[in-house]
């Protein structure tokens, strides 16, 4: 049985069209990835995906049971984690966590036991008898994470989950939901950190506008733009005005800096590393290190969202 | 099979009214104690009550079943337009639209807790009428029934106004004072309905005000303008109104 079954969705907001024919499916146990730059339509997938919202046409099923008919059914098998840490800050960690048992019917012993479980497992059991307003932005996306647990759910949405947060939180965030996905849970995961979603997905899709632009394992999305690969330099001296230099070497397509480091966009990697050579000799300049490396995902990302780069960072073109 | 369907519709029914009360023991946690729940709830028909009872020429224990009235109407109907747009700002109501429940104990356990909440609070005058004025109570089970009914009617009115999309809770009440303010002046709670002008006595008809201030007069009185048994069967029917209306728009609003 598939965890996900999603079929020609259509979400119109008056004139808008928040999503226009969408279809896919997420077999059960695969980590599935949900890219899209804002605006795409990744939240309103979501709402309709979780029984928030209802969609203009088009099914929505979840392990068997449809959303928009069979809601508290199927309901009762997720976990939703939301991108803002929707936690009550004038409760306790333990009180949101029995509120949110309460919500998902999980009997007295069992929340009990398992609150004081998912309480140690994030590292809030100390503070457990504190109210939340006086937690960290990290404690509160454990707590948040915890809430969304405290059912065992079968699915688990996790929208951003560990945007910008610290070191320690982010790793124990990462573990716990490594852990999830080897005992069989599956994982819908929208993220704007492509490479958390390269590492952690099975397979992602990229909605753009409303439409699913492409749906594949990570490393086939990247086959498809093989012309984008790149080359990963530094010099013992590196300045600006290198980078304008470096973008006119022959067969390189686009160049950027970002720190101490150059990196060159081209088709022949092979010819570019001969041209750097050449390069770094005339200017009597010392390569430091030179890495070729393929297409990431971030690059799929953006080829097929129409985003474009400036300096380090991807823009939305109008 | 029949006996296995009946099961089912009891879990079914035990889980949702579980719910229910979670969601209200929330909110009684979080917002009994909220300064605008005191001053909306409290405050508000305290002050209102003075204006009005200052300076009339009546006992003041004869004024206790209008102050019960306005008490009920006032702190039923505050909790949820306060803690409602809260919670959209916070995002912690879509942990309750996402929840494996339905809309109608999402709107029955918010309204729970403005029912308990005002019932609460509308034992202070009763208690004030009881205690300081020896102010007799004709019919007990009557009283006990009105401050029933009367609050969770208000309580259901308190969350259909919260319905409205909007995360400012002073947007909620501007739009919930303009109907409950003429309320207290067309519902017989300062001006007997019997004295008012004919256009004013029909007006009264359509107010949940006037069969809850009705019962309350009787229980403490012995008269009424209707008989208790049809302010209850109105008063029932009102719950019934703001309680489907309230699931519609919420369920419209999400959409």
């Amino acid at each position: 049985m598939q965890a996900i079954e999603v079929s020609h969705l259509i979400k119109k907001f008056g004139p808008l069209t928040a999503l226009n024919d969408i279809t896919f499916s997420v077999g059960e146990g695969e980590t599935f990835g949900f890219l899209g730059p804002n605006g795409a339509g990744k939240t309103t997938t979501i709402r309709i995906l979780t029984g928030i919202s209802r969609p203009t046409s088009g099914t929505a099923i979840i392990f068997g049971n449809d959303i928009e008919h069979d809601t508290i059914a199927a309901r009762q098998t997720m976990g939703i984690v939301s991108e803002n840490s929707n936690v009550y800050d004038d409760l306790t960690a333990w009180q949101n966590m029995i509120f949110s048992a309460e919500l998902y019917h999980v009997g007295r012993k069992e929340r009990e036991k398992k609150t004081n479980e998912l309480l140690m497992t994030f590292g809030l059991h100390e503070r457990r008898n504190d109210k939340v307003h006086g937690f960290s932005k990290g404690m509160k996306r454990r707590l948040t994470l915890a809430m969304g647990l405290v059912n065992s759910p079968r699915l688990l949405f996790l929208d951003e989950p560990t945007s910008g947060l610290d070191v320690q939180s982010n790793l124990i965030i990462r573990d716990v939901v490594t852990e999830l996905v080897s005992e069989g849970v599956t994982v819908f995961l929208t993220t704007h950190n492509i490479e958390e979603a390269n590492v952690m997905c099975d397979r992602v899709a990229i909605i753009n506008k409303g439409n699913i632009a492409a749906i594949d394992a990570p490393e086939s999305l990247k086959k498809t733009i093989q012309s984008v690969q790149s080359i990963e330099l530094s010099f013992n001296h590196s300045s600006i005005d290198q980078l304008e230099e470096l973008r006119r070497l022959p067969m390189v397509n686009d160049a950027h800096k970002a720190g101490d480091k150059f990196k060159l966009y081209t088709e022949d990697p092979s010819e570019v590393i001969d041209a750097v050579m050449a390069y770094a000799h005339t200017h009597n300049l010392k390569v430091i290190s030179i890495t070729t490396l393929g297409p990431s995902l971030e690059d799929v990302f953006i080829r097929l969202t129409g985003l474009r780069r400036t300096g380090g960072a991807a823009h939305a073109i109008d | 099979m029949p006996s296995i369907d009946h099961k089912g519709w009891t879990k079914r029914l035990s889980r949702e009214l579980s719910a229910a009360w979670a969601i209200a023991r929330k909110d009684m946690r979080i917002y009994y104690l909220k300064p605008n729940i005191i001053v909306s709830g409290i405050l508000f028909p305290l002050f209102m009550f003075l204006a009005f009872a200052i300076g009339k020429n009546a006992p003041a224990g004869t004024l206790i079943p209008g102050l019960i009235s306005i008490t009920l109407l006032f702190s039923a109907s505050s909790i949820e337009p306060v803690s409602i747009p809260i919670e959209r700002r916070v995002k912690t109501f879509d942990r309750l639209l996402s929840a494996p429940i339905s809309l109608h104990s999402l709107v029955a356990g918010e309204s729970l807790s403005g029912f308990l909440y005002s019932l609460g609070i509308a034992c202070l005058p009763l208690a004030v009428g009881v205690i300081i004025f020896s102010t007799p109570i004709v019919h007990v089970p009557v009283l006990v029934i009105a401050m029933i009914l009367t609050s969770f009617c208000f309580a259901t009115l308190g969350t259909l106004f919260a319905a409205y999309p909007t995360e400012n809770v002073g947007e909620v009440m501007s739009m919930l004072n303009t109907v409950r303010l003429p309320l207290i002046f067309i519902s017989g709670v300062f001006i007997p309905i019997s004295t008012m002008p004919q256009i004013g006595q029909k007006i009264a008809l359509i107010s949940p005000l006037t069969y809850g201030n009705d019962m309350i007069e009787f229980a403490y009185t012995g008269k009424s303008l209707f008989s208790p048994l049809l302010d209850i069967v109105v008063l029932v029917i009102f719950i019934m109104i703001f309680q489907i209306a309230a699931n519609h728009l919420y369920k419209k609003f999400n959409e």
